[in-house]
C-alpha cells in the first residue's frame, strides 16, 4: 500500500467538517479517480493529503509513515506532488523559472537542469515557450506546465485536482492524454475530476464521495457501467438504454 | 528651460531614496500581505542610530548602512517571529496587521521620544553643504550620493530576487503563496527572511534620511503617508511598480514645490493617494487584489 487515508475528518478554519470520515487506499503504479458532486469534499481530501489542511481526526499513512501534522514541504519531500485546481503557477515567472521552482527542494543544480531537459522532452510545446511568462500561456499549456512541474520531482504519487476545468473539450482531451502518459511513465496518479466519465476512463479504480463521505468504490470500468452511479454522478450523458435493463448496482461495486 | 531641467534633476535625486524606502514596505506587503505602518518609524529609528554614530563616533552616515542594515535585519526577524504568528490564522490578517503595526509604530515612536527627546536632528557630514556642477546644473552632493547608494542597493536586491534560489522563492511566495507551499517552499521561513530584508532596507533608508532631512520622533507619520502613496501608485506588492511610483511622485512633488512653494510638495503624495484609490485602485502595475 502506497497511501492509506483512514477515516479522516477535515475542514477550513473554524468551519464545519467538509470531510466526515473518508477512507481511501492507493497502490503503487495504479491510477485512481475520485468523483462526486460539488461540495463532496474531493478537493479538500487532496489538500488534506498534501498538508495544506490538517486532518482533525483519522490518519494519513504514506509508505508506512503517518503524515498527520507535517508541513506541505515536508510531505512533498516524502514523494507526494499536488497539482491544484487553479494550477497554481507563478504567473509572472517564465516557464523555465516555474520549472526551477518546481525543483526547489532539489539542491543539486546539475540534476535539476537534467530533469528540466527531460520534462521538455515529454512536453516539447513547453520547450518552445520556456522564456515566456506563465500567464501568457493558453489554458491547456498552463495545465501542461502544472503537470510538468509535478514531474520534475519524480514523485511517487501525483495528485491532480480537476485538470480539465475550464478547458475546451479538444484541449481537455490533450490533458487526459497527458495523464495517461504519466501513468505510462509508471507514476501513481490520484485524480479528482468534475468530468467524471472522462476521469474514470483514464483510471484503474474509482472512488465516489458525497457530502464528505465514501459512497461507492470499484474498478473504474465497472463504475462507468453502473446505472445507479451513472444516474447520480455521471450527469446527463448517461446511457438510458442500460438504465432500463437493470436498476440495481452491478457486482463489484461496493457500498460505503 | 534650464530651470525645468534643474527641478527634474532634483526630483530624480530624491526619487532614488524614496524608492529605497518604499521597496522594503513593498517587499513586506508582497510576501506576507502585511501593511507595515511602522515602516517609517523603523526608518527613523535607524536614522537616529546613524545620527548618533556620526555625532559620537564620527562615522559617515553613508558608511553607517554597514551596521544599520544588519541590525535592522535581525531586529526585523525577531519582531516578525514575536508578533505575527499570533494572528496568522485570522481571516482579516491584512487589516489586523494595519492595527498591529500601527501600535508598533506608536511603541517605536515612544521609545525614540524617551531615548532621543523631541529635538529636531540632522547629521551634517561635509558633503551636505557641497554641490557638484554639471554644465548649467547644480547637483547637491548629499542627494546625489544618497540616490546613487539607493540605486546600488536596489540593484543588489533585484539581482538577488532574480538569480538566487532563495530570491526566486521570495518572488514565488509573492506571486502565489499556496503554489510556493506546493513546490516545497517553507513559506514561514521565507516570510521571516523577507521581513528581515524589508527592515534592512528600512535601516539603509534611515542612514540616508539622517543627513537628507531634519527629523524628530513623530516625523514618521508624515513619511508613512508618503510611502503608502508611492506603493499604492506603483501597485501594492509590485517592486518595480514602487520604484517607478517613487520617481514619478518625487518629480511631480519637486515641480509643485518649485511652482507653488515648498508647502505644496507634501500635498502631492496625499492627493496622489486619494486620486489613485479613486481612479485606479490597483495602481499602475498592480493586479486587482483578492480578498
Amino acid at each position: 500500500m502506497l497511501l492509506a487515508v483512514e477515516n479522516v475528518t477535515a475542514g477550513y478554519g473554524a468551519g464545519p467538517n467538509i470531510l466526515e470520515g473518508v477512507s481511501i487506499e492507493v497502490e503503487q503504479g495504479k491510477s485512481y479517480c475520485i468523483i462526486g458532486p460539488n461540495g463532496a469534499g474531493k478537493s479538500t481530501l487532496l489538500r488534506t493529503i498534501c498538508g495544506l489542511l490538517r486532518p482533525r481526526s483519522g490518519r494519513i499513512i504514506f509508505k508506512g509513515e503517518v503524515l498527520n501534522g507535517l508541513r506541505p514541504d515536508q510531505i512533498l519531500r516524502r514523494g507526494i506532488c499536488f497539482v491544484p485546481q487553479d494550477r497554481s503557477l507563478f504567473p509572472e515567472m517564465t516557464v523555465r523559472e516555474n520549472l526551477l521552482m518546481a525543483g526547489y527542494s532539489l539542491t543539486n543544480k546539475r540534476e535539476l537542469e537534467d530533469r528540466i531537459q527531460a520534462v521538455f522532452e515529454v512536453f516539447p510545446a513547453l520547450k518552445e515557450r520556456r522564456s515566456q511568462p506563465a500567464q501568457t500561456l493558453s489554458g491547456g499549456e498552463q495545465q501542461m506546465l502544472a503537470m510538468a512541474r509535478a514531474l520534475i520531482l519524480k514523485p511517487d504519487l501525483v495528485m491532480l485536482d480537476e485538470p480539465s476545468l475550464g478547458l475546451a473539450p479538444m484541449v481537455a482531451a490533450q490533458v487526459f492524454e497527458s495523464i495517461r502518459r504519466l501513468k505510462a511513465l509508471g507514476m501513481t496518479v490520484l485524480l479528482v475530476e468534475q468530468n467524471a466519465r472522462k476521469g474514470l476512463e483514464c483510471a484503474d479504480w474509482g472512488y465516489v464521495l458525497d457530502l464528505g463521505r465514501n459512497r461507492f468504490q470499484g474498478p473504474a470500468h465497472m463504475l462507468l457501467r453502473d446505472p445507479q452511479i451513472a444516474e447520480l454522478y455521471l450527469g446527463r450523458r448517461m446511457d438510458t438504454r442500460r438504465r432500463e435493463q437493470s436498476r440495481s448496482p452491478e457486482q463489484g461495486v461496493e457500498g460505503p | 528651460m534650464i530651470q525645468l531641467v534643474q527641478v527634474l534633476l532634483l526630483g530624480l535625486m530624491l526619487g532614488g531614496v524614496y524608492a529605497l524606502m518604499a521597496s522594503g514596505l513593498t517587499l513586506i506587503f508582497g510576501v506576507m500581505r502585511i501593511v507595515n505602518i511602522a515602516h517609517a518609524a523603523f526608518i527613523l529609528f535607524a536614522a537616529y542610530l546613524a545620527f548618533w554614530a556620526f555625532k559620537i563616533y564620527h562615522i559617515d552616515p553613508m558608511v553607517s548602512v554597514l551596521f544599520t542594515m544588519p541590525l535592522m535585519f535581525f531586529l526585523g526577524m525577531g519582531i516578525y517571529k514575536l508578533v505575527f504568528p499570533r494572528i496568522g490564522e485570522s481571516r482579516q490578517f491584512t487589516s489586523m496587521t494595519v492595527l498591529l503595526t500601527f501600535s508598533l509604530a506608536l511603541i517605536v515612536e515612544g521609545v525614540m521620544g524617551f531615548l532621543y527627546s523631541g529635538i529636531y536632528r540632522s547629521a551634517n557630514p561635509p558633503y551636505t553643504t557641497r554641490a557638484l556642477l554639471l554644465g548649467p546644473f547644480y547637483l547637491p552632493a548629499a542627494q546625489l550620493y544618497a540616490t546613487l547608494l539607493s540605486l546600488i542597493l536596489l540593484g543588489v536586491l533585484f539581482l538577488f530576487l532574480r538569480f538566487t534560489r532563495t530570491g526566486r522563492a521570495i518572488r514565488a511566495t509573492m506571486q502565489n503563496r499556496t503554489a510556493a507551499q506546493i513546490v516545497g517552499v517553507d513559506v514561514e521561513r521565507i516570510s521571516t527572511l523577507a521581513f528581515g530584508i524589508g527592515m534592512a532596507l528600512a535601516g539603509a533608508s534611515g542612514s540616508l534620511v539622517s543627513f537628507l532631512f531634519t527629523f524628530f520622533p513623530a516625523k514618521h507619520w508624515q513619511w508613512i503617508g508618503t510611502l503608502l502613496a508611492l506603493i499604492v501608485l506603483g501597485g501594492m506588492g509590485s517592486l518595480s511598480g514602487s520604484v517607478v511610483g517613487a520617481f514619478l511622485l518625487a518629480v511631480v512633488a519637486a515641480y509643485l514645490g518649485h511652482f507653488y512653494g515648498p508647502t505644496w510638495s507634501p500635498i502631492t503624495f496625499y492627493l496622489a493617494l486619494f486620486l489613485i484609490l479613486l481612479i485606479r485602485p490597483q495602481g499602475l502595475f498592480g493586479k486587482k487584489l483578492e480578498a
